[in-house]
Formats: structure tokens, C-alpha cells, sequence
């Protein structure tokens, strides 16, 4: 019987150990030759290019990092436009989405042809070089505030903003004793009321960009002074804040607040629109190894067209192509992309000292 | 058969006949295939700085340096010391609630202890998330309605502090009670009246027969709840998570979490992690054997009559009744009333008389509205839920029989292979998963199978104690009766354990058809497109915000389970099985 076992134990071994060895396989043609190409044509040119190819493939495997609803109407919006593509999607989360996505192709399966992420939360996987190159026409649409969200090599291409700022319950903070800058926070009136979530790359790489490191650790040590509420999940967060549970959001997007008020206009909820707005954008990618390269350049593309970005718009997100939905013009935006793997984890050790360690 | 079962000794067991040899080896193929492969990539994994499908990963070059990084940080040791506290003080909560409500639904006369059963139960169904959620509104220092009320009526501000140790204490124990009592009642069910009955004609009042006859007893039953309950808790992470983050007490799985949530995931710490809770479940599993290695002295099932006869309390059993249906409405009642209440709210707000107003359904139209959005993972819940417990049960009886039943070589290996998932997070074994068929070129990925492979492995320790507890009152003497007169292993097996082991059956089935439909952490790292499950959903209405509609849902899966388990019953009766879950 031992015998038995073993030889099972053996036999399995053996057979995974085999599968790992031979399931790296070539990619196909390279899809960023393929962009090269269709770069050089004029653009009604290199439109009907990608449909035709988009239309023999007939399908697309793509990962959202919009969840439920809205991601389906933003897809059900292309296929409308599109009927001749399937998409086939996924809609996780930024941070498991680019785990994933990394997973499979470091195993060689080349399963998700494109995805959305965060761009604070792209690091890993451009460092990997997971990405194709895509050169687009479409990006001259976005708003002149807003360019700075383009990447210049082409890794990925912006199609939405997203924004971090300081909001607060008007029920417990009346306007005139609100915060109006980050700095603020750290005031005694605010002590154990003020919220954030678990320290997220995003956050710390806008937090670097507007104060740059020495303020954001001096920031950090004042606000864990203060001590602040760390609870996991923004929109719960957020609603929690407007159930009366606490008075200010540290950190959050502000749409989940708008979106109450436009439904209750009773909503006690308030953006504070004298600190700074921290800003990162969403940014299509496409995989170096797509399967379905004509399908992902058509969708990327297709992103930045109008009747996307009114979805986004009617969403209460951040549209690059038209104005925003509800945030002024003159607020301060602090607009950033990625920064450095130093920084954001020297910042994060920097949270875990002055506000993350737990006793 | 007939010829061997006649030169047995009485106290030996039956031989393995070459039937139960091949159900044996294939057993250890399945355990080997659904355990062994994760475990060992687990194994490896921490032993790597190199992530898995990288080059370098298969080679034999290994080096301690995730456990030095695990291990050799303050944080991690002052956390485990508050998980040793949360875990010990919940498990206790936790199991002397469940064990009273068992012992008075099964073993008394208290009015009303079908219904209270039930609700008992009904708790499992609610999400965690929920759960967790609905008590912060009820004792939540500012919007509490419980502290609302006390306000009101004692004019004590913020008396209630569910954001604490004691908070979490409280939730979790609560979140546990219902399995320590699905696991006392199924052996509870089991006990021989007569003892009880010869206690009471010595003059022992109802107290002491509990204390000195009944307890010992449903050891090896006490023995495998205190094991699980101490297990899930250390495991547990919604609570830990959303009250202990405002607690600021950290424990085993939040720091874990906070290591390792950085993208791309450490692979290699988190395995680390898990060796601690795979050391952790052997220990306890070594202690749990030690308890009850006298398995002959728990067999109260034996060829003569073991229907169980109710206790009567007389006049006690009034406050007995009050007092569970105090605990059951903290349990389920409280819960499952905020997660209606608040199903039924534009936003959630505490009751007055403005906001019952204000009530609607549209957050269950909103559901409705796009039908495949909900119905489908409902649907793929139910098949995954049903599938994965029938298969489970059928596992664990199989292994349960050679462990406690027949004196094979090594049989403790299945019942490790069996119980080790219990030590390997949710995430870790979802990750696993997912990585073995990345590099296993089955054509499983974005198909309920992976999702209901992983559920096998993540609910066989589970499972298998629940079938272990009833399997070891069951005497050898009705096989070996069986076996005189002529009966195969096979038929012996069908025809007297199976029957036999309904009680314990029922409420793993139970247990693990519930925990599957709410299973997250697995479903949400293998779903895709076309195998998204009810708690994917369920993460996404919490994802966006909507803990309306986030209740909605959760009123609609508890009216789901409600039918299925009503059926699975019905079902059961059919074909001679009575016993209730």
C-alpha cells in the first residue's frame, strides 16, 4: 500500500514538473509590429484595417477594473458599435487584475488580451514587459488639462481619469470648520475622525507628487498623531461616513458622494475643493502576446471615442475628452502616472510607522 | 467473506476486503491529486525567492530567506499573540453557545427548539460580510442603533464599541456558534438513552448526567468543534478586517494580509505564512487524536436500540427556551432583520419614523433588471454548492470509514491528507489553483470545474470532521453482525454506515453546500467571464458601494438556500434519511 502511494506521489510530481517544462510556448506574430505598421496609415486607413481584422477574429478577452453594472454597459456600448466582436470580460479589481495578468503569462498561457488598470498600479507589469507598444491617433482627442496623463512611449493609453481628495459629513463638520488642506487633517478637532483605507500605491504615489517625500512623512507622523480610522473598502468608507459614523474622508473618490447626493440631494456629503485633488488615470493595455490583436487595438481605440466617454461622464467619472461631470475647472488638480518602486515602498514603510502598525 | 468474518475476535476489526483496497488507492489518488499538488507547491513556493513559472523555479536550489522575513519581525509575533486571544476566546464563546442550543434542541423538551434549530442555522446562510457590516450598524459607537437606543433610554452616549477586541470576540463567536452546534447536535443525535436513563435512576439530577455522562459522550464531537472552531478563527479575516483596522488590533491574517497585498503578490511569503496554520492544524490534529484514540468508548451506536429520548426540564424549560431564543436572535434574528431593513432603503440610515418612509424596492429591482447579472452566478452557486457538497460527503465518509473502522497501514495519512487544507488560507489555496492550471494545460480555467476542484480541497477538513464524530459512535459490531451474515464491504459500507452516519452527514452537507455558496476568496481568484459565482456578486456590490443592494442580494440567496435546503430534505426523507439539518 505504501508502495502505492509513493508511486501515485511519484507519477503526479512527474506529471506537473512535465506540464511546467512544456507549456511555455512562442508567441504569435508580434502585435506591436502589427501597431508599428498601422501607425504609418492615414487614420480612416487604420481604421478600416483594425475592423476588418477585429472582424475575422470576432473576439476579445478583456479584464475591467470597473466592477458589476457599469463595466457591462461600458462593454454591452462597444459591442453595440461593434457587433462583430464578443468580448469575453472579466471584472476584477487594478492590483488582482495585474496579478493575474502576470500569473498567466509567466506560465505562458496567453489568456487576457487587454486590460484597464490604474497607472500607479502598471509598475510591475511594464517592468516585466508584458506590454505591446500601441501608437494611436486616438489620444489627440484628450483635453489639454489632461495630456499630461499620455504616455509618451505608447504603453498605455489613458481613456478616464480618477480622482483622491478630502470630503467630509456636513451633518458633524459645518462648511466654515471643514478642512481645506491636507494639513488640516492632522487638527485636533478631526482627531479619530478622519478615514482612510489601507495604504494603497495609488495614494502614496499622489501624495509623493503633491508634496514630494520629506511633507508626506512629516504628513504622515501628524496624521497617525491624530489617529486616523484605517478601514478597508472606499465606497464602504464612504458610506459609512454618511450614515454619520465618522466625519471626514481622508481619502476617497468623490463620485460615491456625488452619486448619493444626485439620488438624495439630502445626502450630508461635501468635497473639500481647496486642498488638492490627487488625479491618476485609467489607461488601457494591451499584452505584448495578444491573441487578438486587431479586436484589443479596435476596443483601446474605441475607449476614447464619444460614446464612451459620455458613459463615463453619466457615471460620474472622469472623462479626458469632455468635461468633467461635477468638479469645477479651477480646482488644483495634481495630475501623475508612476512613480518609483523606491518611493512608493519607502513611503509605505513611512505609513506603517506614523499610522499603519496595528497593536 | 462469510468464512473470515467468523475468525474475527471480539474488539478486532474487519479486514479490508480488495474492494475496499481499490476504494482505498483511489482515495489516495484523489487526496494526493487535490491536496498533495497545492500543498507541495505551497511547500515549495516558500522555500523560493523565485516566483512560480519563472526559470529557476523547479530547480533544487532553496534558500530560508521568506522565513527569516515572515518570522523575524516584532509585528508578526505580537499578532500572533492577539490571534492566540481572539481565537481561544471566540472558540470558547462560540462553543459553549453551540453546544447549549444543541444540547437543548436534540436532548430536551424546550418548546419551540425546531424553530430555534432553524434559525440557528439560517446564520450560516448570511454572507460575513453582512453579518459584520449589520453589527457595526447595530454597536457602532456613533450610528449604532443599539447605542441609539441605550442613548434614548439611559442617556449612556456611546455605550456599545463594537470597533474593539471585545467587539471582534463577540462577532466572530456569534459567526462560529452555528457550526459548533451543527457538530454537537449531529452527535448529539447519536447518544444511547440508556445511560443517560441509568444516570437519572442513580439520582443524578439533569446537570450532573450532562456533566458526567453526556459530555464524555460527544468527546470526540467537542473535541473536533474546539478543533475547527479554533481553526477558523485564527483563519478568519472579515472581522479581523473590518473591526480590527478600527480596533487597531492586528492579528495573524491581517498582517498577512498587509505583507502581502502589494501587487505582484509575494508568493513566497505568503506561502511562509501558511506553514505557520499548516504546523498550527497538525498540532491541534495530534492533540484532537490523543483525545479520543479510545475510539471503542464513544460507540454508542451498536446493534441494539440508540434513538435518543428527550430530556424533560419541567419547569425550566421556559428559561431554557427564552434564553436560546435570546442567543438565536443575536445570532441570526439582529442580522438577518438590519440586512431586510437595510435591503429596503434607498440609503441606510437608523429607523425613525422619516426614513420607514422612505422604504422602496428598488434595490431588488435594480437586481432584477438584468437578469443574468444576478440569476446566472445564483445558478452556478447552486450547481457549485450542490456538486461540491454531495462530493465532499461522499469523500469523507469513504476516508472516515478507513480511518476510524479498519486497522490499515498508515490510514492516519488519509485523514492528514484530508484535514491539511484546513491550514492553507483562502488565498493561498485559490492562488494554487490557479497557478497549477496555468501551468497544467487542462482546459479547466474559466470553468465552474477549477472553481469546484478548489472548493473540494478547501471544504474536505471540514467535512471530514463532521462525518469523523458520528463514524466513531458507530460500533463494529453491526458490520461485523453484517458480515456474518454474508455482506460485502461494499454493501456493509451502503447499507449500515451510510444510514447510520445521516445525522453527521446531513450537517456537513449542510455546512459545506452554505460555505461553498458564500465561499469569496477562491471564486474571485478563479472567476472569469462565464464562472462568476454569488459571492463574486456579492463582492461586487460591496465593491461598489451598494450595501443596499449588497442586503437585497443577500435576502434573495438566504431565500435560495432556504428552498434548496428545504428540498435537500425532502430528498433525504425519500430515501430513509429523517434527521433535520
Amino acid at each position: 500500500m505504501t508502495k502505492a502511494v509513493r508511486i501515485v506521489g511519484l507519477a503526479i510530481i512527474a506529471f506537473v514538473a512535465g506540464s511546467m517544462s512544456s507549456v511555455c510556448f512562442a508567441a504569435e506574430a508580434s502585435a506591436e509590429q502589427l501597431y508599428a505598421t498601422l501607425a504609418k496609415l492615414p487614420a480612416d486607413q487604420r481604421e478600416k484595417r483594425l475592423e476588418e481584422g477585429a472582424r475575422k477574429e470576432g473576439k476579445l478577452n478583456f479584464v475591467h477594473t470597473w466592477r458589476g453594472k457599469i463595466a457591462r454597459d461600458h462593454v454591452n456600448l462597444f459591442e453595440k458599435r461593434y457587433p462583430f466582436v464578443k468580448v469575453e470580460m472579466g471584472d476584477i479589481g487594478s492590483q488582482d487584475a495585474a496579478e493575474r495578468f502576470i500569473a498567466e503569462e509567466t506560465a505562458g498561457r496567453h489568456l487576457t488580451d487587454i486590460l484597464t488598470l490604474g497607472v500607479p498600479d502598471m509598475a510591475v507589469i511594464l517592468k516585466q514587459n508584458l506590454v505591446a507598444k500601441f501608437p494611436t491617433p486616438a489620444t489627440k482627442k484628450i483635453l489639454k488639462q489632461y495630456q499630461s496623463f499620455i504616455e509618451p512611449e505608447n504603453r498605455w493609453t489613458p481613456w478616464y481619469w480618477a480622482e483622491h481628495g478630502i470630503s467630509y459629513n456636513t451633518d458633524l463638520i459645518k462648511p466654515d470648520k471643514a478642512p481645506k488642506t491636507w494639513f488640516d487633517l492632522c487638527k485636533p478637532e478631526f482627531k479619530g475622525q478622519v478615514s482612510f483605507d489601507p495604504p494603497e500605491t495609488r495614494f502614496m504615489a499622489g501624495l509623493h507628487v503633491m508634496m514630494g517625500e520629506g511633507k508626506v512623512k512629516e504628513w504622515l507622523e501628524c496624521m497617525g498623531q491624530n489617529q486616523p480610522i484605517i478601514q478597508q473598502g472606499h465606497t464602504q468608507r464612504m458610506e459609512l461616513m454618511l450614515t454619520g459614523d465618522h466625519a471626514v474622508q481622508g481619502d476617497n473618490y468623490f463620485y460615491v458622494g456625488v452619486e448619493h447626493k444626485k439620488k438624495d440631494p439630502k445626502t450630508p456629503f461635501a468635497m473639500v475643493l481647496t486642498a488638492p485633488v490627487l488625479s491618476f488615470a485609467g489607461a488601457m493595455i494591451i499584452n505584448k502576446n495578444t491573441q487578438h490583436p486587431y479586436a484589443s487595438a479596435l476596443f483601446v481605440d474605441w475607449t476614447l471615442s464619444q460614446d464612451s466617454q459620455n458613459l463615463i461622464n453619466d457615471i460620474l467619472r472622469g472623462p479626458l475628452t469632455i468635461k468633467h461631470p461635477y468638479l469645477p475647472d479651477n480646482i488644483k488638480l495634481v495630475t501623475y502616472n508612476i512613480v518609483g518602486d523606491d518611493i512608493t515602498k519607502r513611503l509605505h514603510e513611512a505609513w506603517n510607522q506614523s499610522i499603519g502598525r496595528l497593536k | 467473506m462469510a468464512t473470515s468474518s467468523l475468525r474475527w475476535e471480539a474488539g478486532t476489526r474487519p479486514p479490508l476486503m480488495s474492494g475496499g483496497r481499490i476504494v482505498v488507492i483511489s482515495l489516495v489518488v484523489i487526496l494526493a491529486y487535490q491536496v498533495l499538488v497545492p500543498l507541495l507547491l505551497i511547500i515549495w513556493t516558500s522555500l523560493k525567492t523565485i516566483r512560480p513559472g519563472e526559470p529557476g523555479f523547479l530547480e533544487l536550489s532553496f534558500t530560508l530567506a521568506n522565513y527569516a522575513r515572515a518570522y523575524g519581525i516584532s509585528e508578526f509575533w505580537e499578532a500572533s499573540l492577539n490571534t492566540l486571544y481572539f481565537a481561544f476566546l471566540s472558540s470558547v464563546c462560540a462553543f459553549f453557545c453551540g453546544t447549549f442550543l444543541a444540547w437543548t434542541v436534540e436532548r430536551t423538551n424546550m418548546p419551540l427548539a425546531r424553530l430555534i434549530g432553524m434559525i440557528t442555522l439560517g446564520r450560516i446562510i448570511i454572507p460575513g460580510v453582512i453579518i459584520t457590516i449589520s453589527w457595526i450598524l447595530t454597536a457602532s459607537p456613533s450610528i449604532g442603533v443599539l447605542n441609539h437606543i441605550i442613548n434614548a433610554l439611559a442617556g449612556v452616549p456611546r455605550f456599545l464599541n463594537i470597533y474593539s477586541f471585545w467587539g471582534m470576540v463577540w462577532v466572530q463567536s456569534l459567526e462560529m456558534t452555528p457550526l459548533a452546534y451543527l457538530l454537537m447536535s449531529a452527535a448529539m443525535k447519536s447518544i444511547d438513552p440508556r445511560l443517560e436513563e441509568a444516570s437519572a435512576i442513580a439520582g443524578a439530577g439533569t446537570w450532573p448526567t450532562f456533566r458526567r455522562v453526556t459530555l464524555p459522550l460527544i468527546l470526540p464531537a467537542a473535541a473536533a468543534a474546539a478543533l475547527l472552531l479554533f481553526i477558523q478563527t485564527v483563519e478568519s479575516f472579515e472581522v479581523p478586517l473590518l473591526l480590527g483596522g478600527r480596533a487597531r488590533v492586528a492579528v495573524y491574517t491581517t498582517q498577512v494580509y498587509f505583507n502581502t497585498s502589494r501587487t505582484p503578490t509575494d508568493w513566497g511569503l505568503s506561502s511562509t505564512y501558511s506553514i505557520v496554520l499548516l504546523f498550527l492544524s497538525m498540532v491541534l490534529l495530534y492533540i484532537y487524536f490523543q483525545l479520543v484514540r479510545h475510539g471503542e468508548r464513544y460507540q454508542t451506536i451498536t446493534g441494539k436500540d440508540y434513538r435518543p429520548r428527550r430530556i424533560d426540564l419541567g419547569g425550566w424549560k421556559y428559561i431554557t427556551c427564552a434564553l436560546s431564543l435570546v442567543l438565536v436572535f443575536f445570532i441570526t434574528g439582529l442580522p438577518f432583520l438590519t440586512m431586510l431593513y437595510a435591503s429596503l432603503l434607498p440609503r441606510f440610515r437608523p429607523p425613525t419614523a422619516e426614513v420607514l418612509e422612505t422604504m422602496t424596492l428598488i434595490n431588488y429591482k435594480t437586481l432584477f433588471s438584468e437578469g443574468s447579472y444576478a440569476l446566472k452566478p445564483l445558478w452556478n452557486s447552486t450547481l457549485l454548492g450542490v456538486s461540491a457538497a454531495s462530493i465532499v460527503m461522499l469523500l469523507v465518509a469513504a476516508i472516515s470509514y478507513f480511518v476510524h473502522k479498519t486497522r490499515l497501514g498508515g490510514r492516519k495519512i488519509l485523514d492528514f491528507l484530508a484535514f491539511a487544507p484546513i491550514a492553507l488560507p483562502s488565498v493561498v489555496l485559490g492562488s494554487a489553483f490557479l497557478w497549477l492550471y496555468l501551468l497544467v494545460p487542462l482546459p479547466i480555467i474559466g470553468t465552474l470545474s477549477i472553481i469546484g476542484l478548489a472548493y473540494l480541497t478547501r471544504y474536505l477538513p471540514f467535512a471530514l470532521r463532521f462525518v469523523s464524530t458520528s463514524m466513531v459512535q458507530i460500533h463494529t459490531e453491526l458490520e461485523e453482525a453484517a458480515a456474518v451474515a454474508g455482506g460485502g464491504w461494499w454493501r456493509n459500507f451502503y447499507h449500515i454506515y451510510l444510514p447510520l452516519l445521516r445525522p453527521g452527514l446531513m450537517a456537513g452537507w449542510f455546512w459545506v453546500m452554505v460555505h461553498a455558496y458564500r465561499e469569496l476568496t477562491i471564486s474571485l481568484m478563479l472567476a472569469r467571464s462565464s464562472n462568476r459565482t454569488a459571492s463574486v456578486i456579492i463582492f461586487d456590490l460591496w465593491s461598489n458601494g451598494s450595501f443596499q443592494q449588497l442586503s437585497a442580494f443577500g435576502v434573495l440567496m438566504f431565500t435560495i438556500l432556504i428552498i434548496l435546503v428545504s428540498i435537500a430534505q425532502n430528498v433525504s426523507a425519500r430515501y430513509g434519511i429523517q434527521e433535520r439539518v
